[in-house]
């Protein structure tokens, strides 16, 4: 019987060619569209991250200094000046290295953030924030607000690794060269100038800076724009040190006042930034909050692609139940004379529920053999600007997904043109339809 | 002589949203086997009602249908269809062949999904069309035959499951009489022979001279015109 109901639904699909050609290109459409949009999808999650990259899925942290300095009596003060802590900043202390390594000028100089002063922190907290798996890099950097002892001008000094990733996303990058060089990690005893301090000065590559009675040679200019790390002069980690170390009361030893960090994804920013907040102990995480916007709108585009996938699946199901009511209707008396000579209700709708399923089946894969052609042949990365090695999606899970959309969205099309003629009464069709 | 259809009592109303529409009431008669019945009637008289009813595709309204010893009311829609499968043939006015189907396979569609092999269905309905002299005509759509060539599947069509009753509705109204006659003398010899019995339902179009009993449907009521056995007609 089954292949008696497959041989009259193909049959009936071959004599109505042109009915047929339009239910199954619609399914072709369909199916091609969905697969085409999927590995955009895919596209589209690696420019999600480059986008993100761009906007902030890094941020630095550090430590605030104990206490505002104007709180302490000028005994303590003076103390302090002289390298004794006082007890109530001893207290305060968790992972801090650093109070008995203020600035010698602590009144004008000393490490930085902004405009907010900073403890220390080792290196060796550095290291174990790198190991967390939602951390992709983290660097420890030197940022120390100087004081010109000729002419009394402040300015900040950061002290970086070039070879890190969270150094090119928080505090300066290649990218922001504006003249001369970037400085490497054979650059000793080069500097590179902020371009807004460089233009008050009048300095530009090739000149002479002297920092700390120290003298660099300028080897670029850069405009970083608004990053946390952001100083006024840049120079490598171990000559940051050295200068520093000027101008403090006890030399540094592997310590950093702030930690640059890239989280491991933009998926996992928010949970780097609560893991480290743990190991550092610190309220005072410093982040750029249009990543999270960023997120969202793209978040948005993934779901509205989703919201488009099932908008179109659902017509191409309303199309062919559509078009199968119709063609119930056309051969309404044909299925009146099929009941009159014999056939059972459960024969004509099994009929008309193959012919729906056949369509959509056969639509569906001629639309994934077109998917998949024209994905080798369309330059998707060139035409998004992407430069990624991605797969193509067109593994088993997809396929079945195919196969669960063209077997229900068939079904659904042979539905309701199966329930017209579970209640079309023969008789009354023969008898009013000529 | 053993009484292949008996109807008694039978009544058929419509119901609209506002009325009630009495097709016929109080209708019984029988037919047997070899014999020929012809029920005449204007047009809405319920001529083709009474006839979907007695095939099983329609119900009525009240009294009973017994055929080859089954009461048609109390069978299912699927046990009806069986029935019209293998017992029932039924013959239209306008034909009703399926125009995208071939002579062959409009034949043979009364064969299907009943558990016969593809082959020997196809050689059944072959030489059902082939005894009708439709042999060179087997893979011909409908509108490629002549009304009398499509009439002539129409009948291979009824003939070819070897019905009990032959019902037929209208089967020369759209032919002419020598169309006409051919089609009957196509299915005078499976009745003439025993092996089934023919009722027609016309407005007059159909030769009564074949007729074995001619019983008129007039004012919803079956009555007996001309009979050469008895009628159970019952007067308006």
């Amino acid at each position: 019987m089954t292949s008696d109901i497959l041989s009259c639904a193909l049959r009936e699909l071959r004599r109505k060619k042109l009915r047929s050609l339009a239910v199954a290109f619609s399914y072709l459409i369909t199916v091609a569209v969905m697969l085409l949009t999927a590995n955009l999808l895919l596209f589209s999650r690696y420019a999600e991250n480059e986008v993100l990259a761009a906007t902030g899925t890094h941020f630095v942290t550090y430590l605030p200094n104990c206490g505002d300095i104007t709180t302490l009596s000028e005994q303590e003060v003076a103390e302090l000046a002289r390298g004794i802590i006082p007890a109530k900043c001893q207290e305060l202390c968790k992972n801090c290295t650093g109070c008995n390594k203020k600035a010698i000028d602590i009144l004008n100089e000393g490490f930085m953030i902004n405009t907010n002063t900073t403890r220390l922190v080792t290196l060796e907290l550095v290291d174990r924030i790198r190991r967390l798996a939602t951390v992709a890099d983290a660097s420890g950097y030197l940022l120390f607000r100087f004081r010109d002892p000729q002419s009394g001008r402040l300015f900040a000094v950061g002290g970086f690794d070039p070879k890190s990733t969270a150094v090119a996303t928080t505090c300066c990058s290649h990218s922001d060269l504006i003249a001369g060089a970037f400085l490497g990690s054979d650059s000793s005893g080069q500097v590179m100038l902020e371009q807004g301090y460089a233009a008050n000065l009048g300095l530009k590559p090739g000149d002479q800076v002297v920092i700390a009675s120290e003298s660099f040679a300028v080897a670029g200019i850069i405009n970083p724009g608004v990053r946390p790390g952001r100083a006024d002069v840049y120079m490598l980690f171990a000559d940051a040190e050295r200068v520093m170390n000027r101008r403090i009361r006890n030399p540094l030893f592997q310590e950093a006042n702030i930690i640059l960090i890239e989280a491991a994804s933009s998926k996992l920013h928010e949970q780097a930034m609560q893991d480290v907040k743990g190991l550092v102990q610190s309220d005072a995480l410093v982040s750029y909050g249009c990543y999270v916007p960023a997120s969202q709108a793209l978040g948005l585009n993934e779901k509205t692609i989703w919201l488009f996938l099932a908008l179109v699946g659902g017509a191409a199901a309303l199309f062919a139940a559509k078009t199968q009511i119709s063609s119930v209707i056309e051969r309404r008396r044909q299925l009146a004379v099929l009941k009159a000579v014999g056939w059972k209700n459960s024969v004509v709708i099994a009929q008309v529920f193959a012919e729906a399923l056949l369509l959509a089946v056969s639509g569906c894969i001629a639309g994934a053999l077109f998917a998949w052609g024209a994905l080798q042949v369309l330059p998707v990365t060139s035409l998004l600007g992407i430069s990624a090695d991605v797969p193509l999606i067109l593994n088993w899970q997809l396929l079945l997904a195919i196969v669960v959309f063209a077997v229900s969205s068939g079904s659904f099309a042979g539905l309701l043109p199966a329930l017209m003629v579970v209640r079309q009464n023969p008789a009354e069709v023969l008898r009013r339809i000529q | 002589m053993n009484v292949l259809l008996k109807v008694e009592g039978l009544e058929k109303t419509f119901s609209t949203r506002n009325s009630v529409t009495e097709v016929f009431k109080n209708v019984s008669f029988e037919i047997s086997p070899g014999e020929v019945v012809v029920i005449k009637g204007r047009s809405g008289e319920g001529k083709s009602t009474m006839l979907g009813i007695l095939s099983g595709l329609d119900r009525q309204t009240a009294g009973s249908v017994v055929f080859a010893g089954e009461r048609l009311e109390s069978m299912t829609v699927s046990e009806l269809a069986e029935l019209r499968a293998q017992k029932i043939g039924m013959i239209f006015q306008s034909f009703n062949l399926i125009g995208s189907w071939t002579a062959l396979e409009n034949v043979e569609a009364v064969l299907m999904h009943r558990g016969i092999s593809p082959v020997q269905r196809r050689q059944k309905a072959q030489a059902v069309l082939h005894e009708l002299g439709l042999g060179e005509r087997l893979d011909n759509y409908p509108t490629e035959l002549s009304v009398g060539q499509q009439q002539r599947v129409a009948v291979a069509r009824t003939l070819v499951n070897d019905p009990l009753l032959i019902l037929a509705d209208e089967p020369t109204g759209d032919v002419d009489a020598e169309t006409a006659r051919e089609v009957v003398e196509l299915l005078l010899p499976r009745v003439r022979n025993g092996s089934a019995a023919l009722l027609v339902a016309t407005h007059g179009a159909f030769d009564l001279n074949y007729a074995d009993r001619v019983l008129t449907l007039a004012n919803r009521c079956l009555v007996a015109e001309n009979g050469r056995s008895q009628d159970k007609g019952v007067p308006a």
